[in-house]
């Protein structure tokens, strides 16, 4: 044993720690040898009696009485640790539903407000009374129809383009019948439409159009699908005449 | 009379009950004491406290130095008990360190408050009670060991407090150093070289101490010699 190795256990030496009776018996025969060390050994003695007897000055010492009544009045006062953590526990799934309710509602809500292929109502806008600059309807093919979306946006004025292009296949019509799973937008008026036509009838035909058909409308069109085809319900009065269109979904 | 005789029966009776239940108690372990006391037994939590308030109300006013800030201490962990003590997990050590982990940390909290008003030296008590002298120890010995004890009081108050702590927990309350790291939170080889490092400091600080010390005890052996 050397003296610094002496260093590392002096401490546990004195304190009279468990340590190997063949190290014990080497340090001790180091302290003999070597005067330096003794005196270090004789230090830490002289310490651990010092804490003994402080420790043993205070081993009596305990808190005040009147504490324990006064934690057992608290105890009583106040609801059990038990009922405590049911409350919290409560608190805590009370706070997680309301997270979770909030959540819901703003997916909903923004599930709502995406445009994306969302059909939007079509509404026809009253003819205004004519003025003495404005051109005749049928030189003027241009009908301003107002779209409002479905999430109340504010109106936006479109202009529809003097034709577009139908398709009466007759492989491709059918009577229009909406499923369940099927979404329509309102019918789109094609030309002037007079209620009274309605009156006496018509058909429904389903029909295919080009994609970019939704465009003449003034409907969105997702780009990434433009040449695929888009369902359509075209109705037809009595004279024989597309009146109104609403696409499907 | 015999309505006289019917309450002594019935006082006897809630007196048995009542030393049924202590007994209960006290055969009960910490964690099962913790555990009514969470269900709602108030003679639970009365058990464990008198079990257990000693040894944090010794830790306060080891760490403090003050019986105020000892006080203080031993109510907030029991009342800390009350509310949080469904946090302690049996898996990670015993009810006795849980409490005194909780009581270190309350201690740390008032100590840097107190730091901020005064200097801790300003702040220890001095009515701690006086040693308790066998009858075969002179008033001189006696002396000398009350000094010596005081000087290491204040020696060990005067240590930072990460290695005050352990001087505290494995000196003092002689707790061993699994305990120890348990309680501190880290690990044992963290707690045996901060005890190092700690006793040389308090050795540093007591060897003028000594060495004084060792002079008056030559001298007094000096002058009883020529007595």
């Amino acid at each position: 044993m050397n003296c610094q190795r002496f260093e590392n256990i002096v401490s546990e030496l004195a304190r009279g720690q468990m340590m190997a009776a063949e190290q014990r018996g080497e340090a001790l025969a180091h302290s003999d040898a070597c005067e330096h060390c003794a005196a270090r050994l004789r230090d830490e003695e002289m310490l651990t009696r010092g804490l003994q007897s402080l420790a043993a000055q205070m081993d009596h010492l305990a808190a005040p009485d009147q504490l324990e009544a006064q934690l057992l009045e608290a105890f009583r006062t106040h609801p059990g640790a038990a009922a405590t953590r049911h409350f919290r526990s409560r608190y805590w799934l009370a706070a997680v539903a309301a997270v979770l309710l909030i959540a819901m509602s703003l997916v909903a809500l923004r599930w709502r407000s995406n445009p994306v292929d969302v059909p939007r109502q079509a509404v026809v806008v009253p003819s205004s009374p004519k003025t003495p600059e404005e051109k005749p309807l049928r030189e003027e093919p241009r009908r301003d129809v107002e779209y409002q979306a479905a999430n109340d946006t504010p109106r936006q004025r479109i202009t529809k383009p003097p034709r577009h292009r139908q398709v009466r296949s007759s492989e491709n019509t059918q009577t229009a019948s909406l499923g369940g799973n099927e979404i329509a937008t309102d019918f789109i008026p094609l030309r002037y439409m007079n209620a009274a036509n309605l009156q006496d009838g018509g058909q429904i035909v389903r029909v295919e159009l080009p994609r970019s058909t939704l465009a003449n409308f003034g409907l969105p069109v997702n780009m990434d699908r433009y040449n695929e085809k888009v369902k359509a319900d075209v109705l037809y009065g009595v004279d024989g005449l597309a009146h109104a269109i609403r696409f499907v979904q | 009379m015999d309505k006289t005789f019917q309450q002594t029966g019935t006082f006897l009776d809630e007196c048995a009950n009542t030393n049924d239940r202590m007994n209960l108690q006290g055969d009960l372990n910490d964690t099962e004491l913790l555990r009514s006391m969470l269900a709602g037994s108030e003679d639970a939590l009365a058990a464990l406290y008198r079990r257990r308030q000693a040894g944090i109300y010794r830790f306060a006013l080891q760490m403090s130095g003050s019986k105020t800030i000892a006080e203080d201490v031993t109510q907030e962990v029991f009342l800390f008990l009350m509310r949080e003590g469904h946090l302690f997990d049996p898996a990670r050590g015993s009810v006795g360190a849980f409490l005194l982990g909780v009581a270190r940390n309350h201690v740390l909290r008032r100590l840097r408050v107190e730091q901020q008003l005064a200097p801790l030296g300003d702040d220890v008590d001095d009515d701690l009670p006086a040693l308790q002298a066998g009858a075969d120890i002179c008033p001189l010995d006696d002396l000398t060991r009350a000094e010596t004890i005081e000087s290491v009081r204040r020696a060990v108050l005067s240590l930072p407090s990460k290695y005050r702590e352990v001087v505290v927990l494995c000196e003092l309350q002689d707790i061993s150093y699994g305990e120890t790291a348990e309680i501190l939170g880290c690990a044992i080889g963290t707690v045996r070289s901060r005890l190092h490092r700690a006793r040389a400091l308090l050795l540093a600080k007591l060897r003028p101490a000594a060495a004084v010390e060792e002079q008056d005890s030559a001298t007094v052996k000096s002058a009883r010699c020529f007595a």
